[in-house]
């Protein structure tokens, strides 16, 4: 590192990652995938969730035993999931800089949004880098509306692959769609409910996020 | 990858006035372009225009902003460069029009300035995304498009 950077010894606070995308697409289940397999390439991890009225997304990880509840914060979103997310993070703001207070090693916060619409961005000041999971449930040709998030997000993530076959979705055509409208921007597709692609996002978050290779 | 953290200072800072006088003769000074979109970051990853892959955090607190100098060595200097803003200008051929146009843009939180009898919208990724969502006003002649982007 340069010299003059390291005199200057600010701390390199933690990275924060948003997960953004419509009710039930499968953010809290990402989440749960890749807390063992971050955990497991030996990032030190904390949680933030939002929901609407209530902490069950929370609780549910706090639960699930893959981490420290302590590490898991909850933001009560009220009614409108993209406002602590967009025009006022000053809550999620204040969520991650606690966890850093109380775990100085973190190095990542992961931040699932409320379950909105295809329209939900992530303020720049509250994430360095977000993720959009949609399912194959609504359909291929979701990308083709362009919503905000499919368009702008760092990494598009089309979740629940498994569900392709009985919903009639062919989904080579829907991960071309949504290179095509994302201007060849990465897309990802996993299936939580095996695991499968989750080896790709965790790469994409330490090669792009965390900076290990 | 070269792993920066914070901003230096400014091209213009006198105190770096000397040293990137000497870099600049010997072809030292590379830019690292950040596109006006993405200028908000904390954090990211690119490569500047002699490829030097950069990985690049700032303070929470800290902002990055044109000319900011992040690196520099005795055979190199690293300054980043802005991307212009991208403007899209459209003009509601009658009031019906303007209050739908106000609508989708306010409904989409596109980011807007008001110019006048034009919406001025500030770009924050490819245009056929923004075209595609009020193609049926621009189909329908309701609004105009001003200059290009
Ligand atoms: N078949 C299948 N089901 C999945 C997959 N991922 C998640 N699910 C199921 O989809 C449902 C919603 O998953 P969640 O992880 O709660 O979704 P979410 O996006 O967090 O939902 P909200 O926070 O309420 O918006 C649950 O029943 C999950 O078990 C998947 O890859 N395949
Ligand atoms: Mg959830």
């Amino acid at each position: 590192m340069n010299p003059l950077q390291r005199a200057a010894g600010s701390r390199i606070a933690a990275a924060r990652v948003g997960i953004g995308g419509p009710v039930g697409s499968g953010k809290t289940a990402l989440v749960e995938r890749l807390i063992p397999a971050l955990m497991a390439r030996g990032v030190d991890l904390a949680i933030i969730t939002n929901d609407l009225v209530t902490a069950e997304d929370a609780e549910r990880i706090r639960r699930s035993g893959l981490i420290d509840p302590a590490r898991v914060s909850a933001v009560e979103a009220g009614a409108c999931p993209h406002t602590v997310i967009r025009e006022d993070p000053t809550l999620n703001i204040e969520a991650a800089d606690d966890l850093e207070r109380r775990f100085p090693g973190v190095e990542l916060i992961l931040i699932e949004s409320g379950g909105d619409n295809l329209a939900s961005t992530f303020s720049r000041d509250l994430t360095d880098f977000w993720m959009f999971v949609i399912d194959v449930g609504g359909g291929d040709d979701i990308p083709r509306k362009r919503g905000p998030g499919v368009i702008r997000c760092d990494t598009l993530v089309i979740n629940k692959t498994d569900l392709a076959p009985y919903v009639g979705v062919d989904l080579e055509r829907m991960r071309q769609q949504a290179l095509a409208v994302r201007d060849n921007r990465p897309v990802l597709l996993t299936n939580c409910r095996k695991g499968e692609g989750i080896d790709a996002v965790v790469s994409a978050i330490e090669r792009d996020v965390l900076f290990r290779a | 990858m070269l792993r920066l953290h914070g901003v230096l200072g400014h091209e213009s800072d006198t105190l770096y006035h000397a040293r990137l006088h000497a870099l600049e003769h010997h072809d030292g000074i590379e830019l690292l372009f950040v596109p006006s979109e993405e200028a908000g970051r904390k954090r990211f990853r690119l490569a500047t225009d002699r490829g030097t892959d950069c990985a690049v955090s700032l303070a929470r607190g800290e902002e990055l902003v044109d000319g900011a100098l992040l690196y520099i060595d005795e055979e190199k200097a690293i300054v980043a460069r802005f991307g212009r803003q991208r403007v899209w200008r459209l003009r509601p051929a009658h009031a019906a029009a303007a209050l739908k146009l106000g609508w989708n843009a306010g409904n989409l939180h596109w980011r807007v300035r008001f110019e006048e009898d034009c919406l001025a919208i500030l770009l924050d990724g490819p245009l056929a995304g923004y075209r595609a969502r009020i193609a049926h006003l621009l189909d329908a002649g309701d609004i105009v498009e001003l200059a290009d982007v």
